[in-house]
């Protein structure tokens, strides 16, 4: 096999949960607030089966192909040709995925921290210190995750406690104001996050324990639901109506947190767990893509790829959007239904799913008849 | 004769073992005394401290006793040895070799067929004695050199706990392990290293607790090096790690029997190298380069709370100045008014920037800290007085430094010295200054930019085929209990999983000691 | 290994390039404690902003005591334009150095400004990612550069004076935060407090003093439309659940003197209740007093006396609430009392009929005030 490392299942959960959450807890709560208001902590549990679905998905091609991603196995499936096509396909919805990943983690740092620092270098020191990880394989992805999860955990205990002065259980009623329909309207824009849990097609290959890789998977879709709902519940206790004029309201709670003095302007510690996150998303999506392409260009050795693919993706997410309004049309589209992830997490494999399962009825049904 | 060392040039691998013994094989000693010493004269041709003393056995036999002078302890050889050998036989014609039986009066006298062997032998400094018409030596147990008593290692002191460390001689380093493990299952595996220095190595390790191929792989590493000498066992660690571009180090090294024999006891293999103090077990994580032996001996709620305390200085140490960079330099905001009032106040003289402030002081410390250490003990009390001088009230003074740097750089010296172990603090030393720069060109990004990829690299770490950072990445919940805590001893029923598999469980597991256990028989 | 050498390569070449784009020393920057805004004329915003001299004592590098000695080091600079951000270029020019927004902590808004509306002006500190949400804002009655530069006896700058008394919350107290919470609200009322300066003592210079509030000040959409006293202020703190400092003066019929309590605890809970067309609205008000000064002949520690003494507490506490709301609500039509809010969230389905004409239905709500005062300790002994 292409790759030889293996992770466990437990592994592969937490570097799925870093890859969803990362960007989730700063982004989401404004921009679910937009449709959802103070109903914003349901809008996850709506958006919930959708991740389940994905994985389920993911899952269930991998127990038809053991041993393959789904690059591999969409060639089984739709034929060379076809399959190479739908190949192409995904990876290319992979590149600008990722591409974006990295252009949003850029304008974030510029836009908070470093104002006046080119944007090629915060975008090129992640990019290197993304491939410096992938370099070192699947292993080392799923341990630096492993690393991280007991960091972030602390942390996100930490602001959450700082933040219990500040709460007013006011600011969150009525719950449900307009009925169910705000919060629902509110979780599309959650499926962006949710559906790339179907970005496990490219590691239930490599799991040590591979029948635990749906139950991790499911577990860390649970995780991540209940973690964006606390931080949407902690953002509107803290904000209530005013979450929307803040661009990542987590932050701004953060730096509102205020205890003797001396514990205030706290970013840093979100700040940190957010950077660590991301560079685990990113390292997820930047593994997927370098796998993808070299099963694609049937290399056997991915590392030799893996330069010039950062290179790539570095660039791409220079250019991705010209302006910040060019990108909030891009994210309102996104966050209206029109998303990129969707089609690559969840309908690309749904598709092979079926279609591997006529394939595999009329197989039956042609085995059926000889036997008569 | 030089073919007698030509066997060291060939490799030592699977392949040509068998050659190898052949070759050890084929030197022979001769049934004549005068060829046999015809060689060993050319062999040690200008070697004054050979000492070459001919007798004869009973007034009848030939021999010869040659041992290295200091290395041999002469009143024996000259009570045990020679007087007892010749003094005029009872009967006539007897054997000779019936004769050593019956007079030697020697513990450890082993047989020699070989040049080889009797070069092994004169350099470990037992004498050896050849006779007349044999084609067999023998090598007797009087080695005797001046040697360091075990006193309390310097570098590892500890309040409480054995007083006794490892010293430079490897059998009184065995022996010192063979007191704590009495159970026969401790192994020792002899092997020489080094063209020159002949160096013994032994592998230490307890049968069924250690991994076979683990053993064997260490093993093979340490047969694989070809060099001319090892003198401490800094050699071997180098040239057997994982990861040669690694400033961490991938093998633990202890000056301690007592923190020795609890690695054995964990599985580990212990590789003690003759001539040196320090002892090398692997494989090692990066967390038990934490651990101090002292851990186990004090109360478990206090030895936690130590490692905590380990920890943070840990990261004290390698973060605080870049911190305090990030933080003067780019987040201000988060200073308290007043506090960053004071701060901007004390660093309205300096003229440099903080990053420049920073590494100036850092490095001037480093150096200092060297100085320390190298100088002359009678000297070190003059560097102490000007280091606080160049460090301190001084500097500030000169409007040099601020006084908030000045507290920053003595409390990261002082975090410093608080890890166990000196080789897993240098690496955070040194890393401390690439972190720096990354802080004063990027701020608290920069600093995550650079933990994230100390990270990475020590993720990428094995150390014998263990991930460096297990038992927190892979989790491995069970070995949770003495990583970051230290559980109580009647908690730590399992060893840690190092590879392969292992003798899980050291101890019966209902041990918590409770007044209800003893009453049974009340 | 060839790849991570190029890797390695690549981040060092990197690095190399690299400035330090964001680098601000300190000694480059002027730490910016207060912000006045005035309006000197229509259309025209002047920013003055206060900022602690660095380094009180000259050429020294010994710091630390330089700031702490003086008391009254600061420098105030002015800036005009048509917007605060041209005012801040204006100011800029003047500055040496670069200005640091982070640790701005008290906004003084002139009254004039606050006439013509804060709104658009507080825009620039929301946006701008260094001003703090927890600075406090406040409205002065003359022009907010004079409050700037008074020069307290006892504290650092007169901005630090402003945040000490915001902070002891004996009236009101807005943090920017709570300000934009306020105009985002449904009443879309808020309320400030309101500085003037206290008039120097005799003897002394005439900046030699400090700023202090005194009223609150009455803003709609942005707009401040009145004042209310500080009697009044403590009112609509009632109403809000506020109230932490709270002194009440009692004058029993029945006794010969006054009783002072000082507020321990005080709760209020708002519960609305929509009758067809009439909105009631309950305020329930838990209060928990001690007694600190006693002028009557009264004996304290019997149960009946204590019992009137609540009862005269209750009464008090009522008539201070039923000014408030008839000033407020009847006078100056504005629900600062955050009626609004309670209404949506209790009942958000008959809300969303009302809210359209709350203006006009406001000043209608019937209030019922449900009063629980009791006095909790009755101090040590009485004077004899």
């Amino acid at each position: 096999m292409i790759e030889k490392g293996k992770i466990s299942a437990l592994q592969m959960g937490i570097m799925m949960y870093h890859a969803i959450i990362a960007t989730g807890i700063l982004f989401i709560p404004s921009t679910v607030y937009e449709a959802a208001k103070q109903d914003i902590w349901i809008s996850p549990i709506w958006a919930c089966p959708l991740g389940l679905l994905s994985v389920y998905i993911a899952y269930k091609l991998h127990k038809l192909y053991p041993n393959h991603t789904i690059i591999q196995y969409s060639e089984h499936i739709l034929g060379t040709f076809l399959g190479k096509v739908l190949g192409l396909v995904l990876l290319l919805l992979l590149y600008t995925s990722v591409s974006v990943m990295i252009w949003q983690y850029g304008e974030f740092v510029v836009s908070e921290f470093l104002p006046h620092t080119p944007k090629f270098v915060i975008i090129g020191m992640m990019v290197l210190l993304c491939a410096f990880a992938v370099h070192g394989g699947l292993e080392v992805i799923g341990r630096l995750a492993e690393m991280v999860v007991p960091v972030f955990f602390l942390l996100f205990l930490i602001i959450i406690i700082l933040l219990l002065p500040d709460i007013e259980i006011k600011r969150m009623l009525p719950v449900m104001e307009n009925g169910m329909m705000p919060s629902v309207k509110g979780s599309v824009a959650l499926y962006t996050w949710f559906a790339q849990f179907g970005i496990i097609y490219f590691f239930l290959p490599f799991l040590t324990n591979r029948e635990k890789g749906m139950k991790s998977g499911m577990f860390s879709v649970l995780v991540v639901t209940l973690t964006l709902m606390f931080t949407n519940i902690i953002v509107i206790l803290v904000f209530g109506s005013v979450t929307e004029n803040f661009n990542a309201p987590l932050m701004s709670a953060t730096r509102y947190i205020s205890i003797a003095e001396f514990l205030s302007h706290l970013e840093a510690l979100v700040m940190a767990i957010w950077l660590a996150g991301t560079f685990i998303k990113i390292c997820v999506f930047y593994y997927a893509v370098v796998l993808g392409t070299a099963q694609w260009l049937n290399l056997s050795n991915y590392r030799s790829l893996v330069l010039p693919v950062g290179f790539l993706i570095g660039v791409f997410a220079m250019q991705a959007f010209l302006n910040s309004a060019e990108a909030a049309e891009h994210f309102r589209l996104v966050s209206q239904g029109l998303m990129d992830t969707l089609v690559y997490g969840t309908m690309i494999p749904m598709f092979l799913f079926f279609v591997a399962y006529i394939r595999k009825l009329r197989i039956f049904k042609q085995r059926g008849e000889r036997e008569r | 004769m030089s073919q007698v060392f030509n066997r060291r040039k060939i490799k030592f691998n699977q392949k040509n073992k068998q050659q190898q013994d052949d070759k050890l094989n084929s030197n022979p000693l001769y049934p004549n005394l005068d060829q046999n010493l015809e060689v060993l004269h050319s062999l040690y041709k200008d070697c004054s401290d050979v000492v070459f003393r001919s007798f004869v056995i009973a007034d009848q036999t030939k021999a010869q006793l040659i041992y290295i002078k200091g290395m041999s302890n002469i009143e024996e050889v000259d009570s045990n040895v020679l007087t007892p050998l010749m003094q005029k036989a009872d009967q006539n014609s007897i054997n000779p070799k019936v004769l050593i039986e019956q007079r030697l009066s020697v513990a450890e006298v082993t047989r020699i067929e070989s040049f080889d062997a009797c070069i092994d032998q004169l350099s470990i400094g037992n004498p050896i004695l050849l006779l007349e018409g044999d084609q067999q030596g023998f090598a007797l147990g009087l080695s005797k050199w001046e040697k360091r008593a075990v006193e309390e290692p310097t570098g590892e002191l500890v309040v409480r706990g054995p007083r006794e460390g490892f010293i430079e001689s490897a059998e009184v380093n065995t022996s010192l392990l063979r007191r704590k493990i009495k159970s026969p299952q401790l192994k020792m595996k002899t092997l020489k290293v080094g063209r020159y220095t002949q160096t013994t190595i032994m592998i230490t390790y307890i049968e069924d607790l250690s991994d076979e191929t683990l053993i064997e792989e260490i093993s093979q590493r340490i047969k694989r090096i070809d060099i001319d000498g090892i003198l401490e066992s800094g050699y071997i660690e180098e040239l057997i790690q994982d990861n040669s571009y690694s400033p961490f180090p991938q093998v633990l090294v202890t000056e301690r029997p007592d923190t020795a024999v609890s690695n054995l006891l964990e599985g580990r293999v212990v590789i003690i190298v003759d001539g040196t103090p320090f002892v090398l077990v692997a494989p090692t994580t990066f967390y038990s380069l934490f651990q101090s032996g002292e851990d186990y001996y004090h109360h478990f709620m206090i030895a936690t709370a130590t490692r905590w305390l380990r920890f943070l200085f840990l990261f004290i140490s390698l973060l605080l100045p870049s911190l305090y960079i990030a933080i003067i330099t780019y987040h201000q905001e988060m200073v308290p008014t007043t506090l960053l009032l004071t701060m901007a106040d004390s660093r309205e003289a300096v003229p440099f920037p903080a990053l420049v402030e920073a590494l100036i002081m850092e490095i001037t410390f480093e150096g200092l800290r060297e100085a320390g250490l190298r100088l002359p003990k009678q000297v070190g009390a003059a560097v102490s007085i000007v280091g606080a001088l160049v460090i301190g009230q001084a500097a500030v003074d000169a409007g040099l430094v601020s006084d908030h740097m000045v507290m920053v750089v003595a409390l990261t010296g002082i975090a410093s010295f608080t890890i166990p172990r000196y080789n897993i603090a240098i690496p955070f030393r040194m890393l401390r200054f690439p972190i720096m720069l990354l802080a004063g060109t990027f701020g608290l990004v920069g600093i995550m930019m650079g933990l994230l990829a100390i990270l990475t690299h020590m993720s990428t770490l094995r150390s014998f085929g263990v991930p460096y950072l297990s038992p927190m990445a892979p989790m491995k919940g069970r070995d949770m209990k003495d990583t970051l805590m230290r559980a109580p001893l009647w908690k730590l029923n399992t060893r840690p999983h190092l590879t392969g598999e292992y003798n899980k469980y050291r101890q019966d597991s209902d041990q918590k000691p409770s007044p209800d256990k003893g009453s049974e028989g009340e | 290994m060839r790849c991570m050498k190029v890797i390695g390569l690549i981040g060092i070449i990197l690095f190399l390039l690299t400035g330090c784009w964001d680098r601000k020393e300190t000694n480059d920057l002027w730490i910016v404690t207060g912000v006045g805004l005035d309006q000197p004329k229509d259309g025209e915003v002047e920013v003055t902003v206060e900022i602690p001299s660095p380094s009180g004592n000259e050429g020294g590098g010994t710091g630390g005591e330089g700031n702490q000695a003086g008391g009254n080091e600061t420098i105030l600079q002015t800036g005009k334009g048509v917007s605060i951000p041209k005012a801040i270029e204006d100011l800029e020019t003047k500055l040496p150095r670069e200005i640091l927004w982070s640790h701005t902590e008290a906004i003084v808004i002139n009254k004039e400004l606050a006439e013509t509306g804060i709104r658009e002006e507080l825009d620039f500190f929301i946006r701008h990612p260094e001003p703090r949400l927890r600075s406090y804002v406040f409205i002065s009655e003359g022009s907010a550069k004079e409050i700037m530069a008074l020069l307290p006896p006892m504290e650092r700058s007169s901005s630090e004076v402003l945040i000490e008394l915001a902070k002891s919350e004996v009236l009101m107290k807005v943090t920017l935060f709570d300000l934009l919470e306020m105009l985002k609200g449904e009443s879309g009322a808020s309320i400030l407090p309101m500085i003037d300066k206290l008039p120097p003592e005799e003897g002394k210079q005439p900046l030699e003093t400090i700023a202090y509030i005194n009223r609150s000040a009455i803003l709609k959409q942005g707009r401040m439309i009145g004042t209310i006293n500080d009697r009044l202020t403590r009112g609509v703190l009632w109403f809000r659940n506020e109230i932490k400092e709270s002194t009440v003066t009692v004058k029993p019929e029945e006794a010969d003197g006054l009783i002072s309590m000082n507020l321990m605890k005080g709760r209020t809970n708002l519960i609305p209740k929509i009758d067809g067309n009439q909105l009631k609205m309950t305020v329930k008000v838990e209060t928990v007093d001690d007694v600190i000064q006693n002028k009557t002949k009264w004996d304290l520690k019997k149960m009946k006396k204590h019992k009137m003494l609540e009862k005269e507490l209750a009464q008090k506490i009522e008539m201070r609430l039923t000014d408030t709301l008839e000033m407020v609500q009847k006078e100056m039509e504005v629900d600062i009392l955050d009626f609004a809010e309670e209404f949506r969230r209790k009942h958000p389905d008959k809300w969303k009929g009302i809210k359209a004409d709350w203006k006009e239905i406001f000043p209608t709500v019937k209030v019922i005030f449900d009063i629980e005062a009791s006095v909790l300790r009755t101090g040590q002994g009485n004077v004899p």
